[in-house]
């Protein structure tokens, strides 16, 4: 019994031992990427809204878009929308106010884990309806416990499918006459 | 069945030894990995650009010991060490040690020198570039630091923010390291 509860003991230290490990810096590089976005649809002339799922390597926290000091670098997504559909709005969640080992007197507002940012397009009413894509970028800069890491840039693309709204459907609809011939 | 709590606590203490060697290889391996070999070997030269437009060698301060410190703007622990190395200076300046900064950074000159002149920084520091940091290994993420002794080689590469007694205890070595001053 002994032994048993002092192996646990060890394989308990070995895990502290392996996770001081993962800690040191430069061990593990940061990574952000984006989950697949769903394709949304939106009709012509309207606003419709697109979330963008993001997620962080743990261990690793980026800048939020609106970091408190004025030398970092904040999280921030460039788009570059077919013609004629407008990128109205980008929304960022706020970040989360943390300090960190170098600097325990310091909050930094920042994203870890997972975030979202929000995408409104607008489609003009001259826009084909079919499935665009819509390419950018999302640049941020990550930084450990300990160390901060060179600035990034994640290829963020997504769909949006532009539909005819039912307004328009019902103005193309001929009016029925009597005197029509088929 | 009855066991000896001597052997216990031997037992206990092969795995911490085996633990601590197990986390200074991982971080030795890192450091092989992006450095290479650069522990003794003399400290790649460069001419950057300082921050009051002459032109800094590193060659320049052989027979000093060098604390070579690769930072950026964007980095908030590095901004934690520098004012760190302001004091150093001041303290073992007259026994040797130059601290020199690098900006591995995309703010303009003008930006660095305004943080630079913020955080009361009295040591060169010049405009870094790719090349150089490739030079170093490859300077992947920052704070970076290299002490490099009289003799113009590289003693020491400490990974990201780490302790003022850890930075001081690296410069009283760099700065005891009283080798000739080799020939490139």
């Amino acid at each position: 019994m002994k032994i048993v509860r002092f192996l646990n003991g060890a394989a308990m230290l070995v895990s502290v031992g392996m996770a001081m490990a993962q800690d040191i810096p430069g061990s593990k590089r940061p990574s952000v990427t984006m989950q697949p976005p769903e394709i949304v649809s939106i009709y012509r002339a309207h606003s419709g809204t697109v979330e963008l799922q993001f997620r962080i390597g743990s261990g690793f926290h980026i800048n939020s878009n609106q970091p408190k000091q004025e030398y970092l670098k904040k999280t921030e997504l460039k788009l570059d929308a077919p013609t004629d559909i407008v990128i109205e709005k980008i929304s960022y969640p706020e970040g989360v106010d943390r300090s960190f080992p170098f600097a325990p007197d310091e909050k930094l507002s920042v994203y870890s884990g997972d975030f979202a940012i929000g995408v409104m397009v607008r489609p003009l009413k001259t826009v084909l309806p079919t499935k665009y894509a819509i390419h950018g970028r999302l640049n941020y800069q990550a930084c450990d416990n300990a160390a901060c890491y060179p600035p990034k840039q994640l290829p963020v693309s997504f769909e949006v499918k532009i539909v005819k709204s039912a307004n328009e459907h019902k103005k193309r609809i001929p009016p029925q006459s009597p005197h029509t011939h088929s | 069945m009855k066991r000896d709590p001597v052997i216990l606590i031997v037992v206990a203490m092969v795995i911490s030894v085996m633990l601590v060697f197990g986390i200074q290889k991982a971080r030795n391996s890192s450091l092989a990995h992006n450095a290479g070999k650069l522990q003794g070997q003399l400290a790649p030269d460069f001419a950057l650009a300082s921050l009051d437009g002459k032109t800094l060698k590193l060659s320049d301060y052989r027979g000093k010991a060098v604390l070579l410190n690769f930072w950026a703007t964007w980095c908030e622990p590095c901004k934690i060490e520098m004012p760190w190395f302001v004091d150093l200076q001041k303290k073992y300046g007259p026994q040797g040690l130059q601290v020199v900064g690098v900006a591995m950074d995309d703010a303009s000159p003008k930006e660095v020198a305004e943080f630079a002149q913020k955080l009361g920084v009295n040591y060169p520091i010049v405009i870094g570039k790719e090349e150089v940091g490739t030079q170093y290994g490859g300077v992947q993420f920052l704070p970076s630091t290299f002490y490099i002794g009289r003799d113009g080689k590289i003693l020491e590469r400490v990974f990201g923010l780490v302790s003022r007694s850890e930075i001081e205890s690296n410069i009283q070595k760099a700065l005891a390291q009283q080798g000739q001053v080799a020939q490139e």
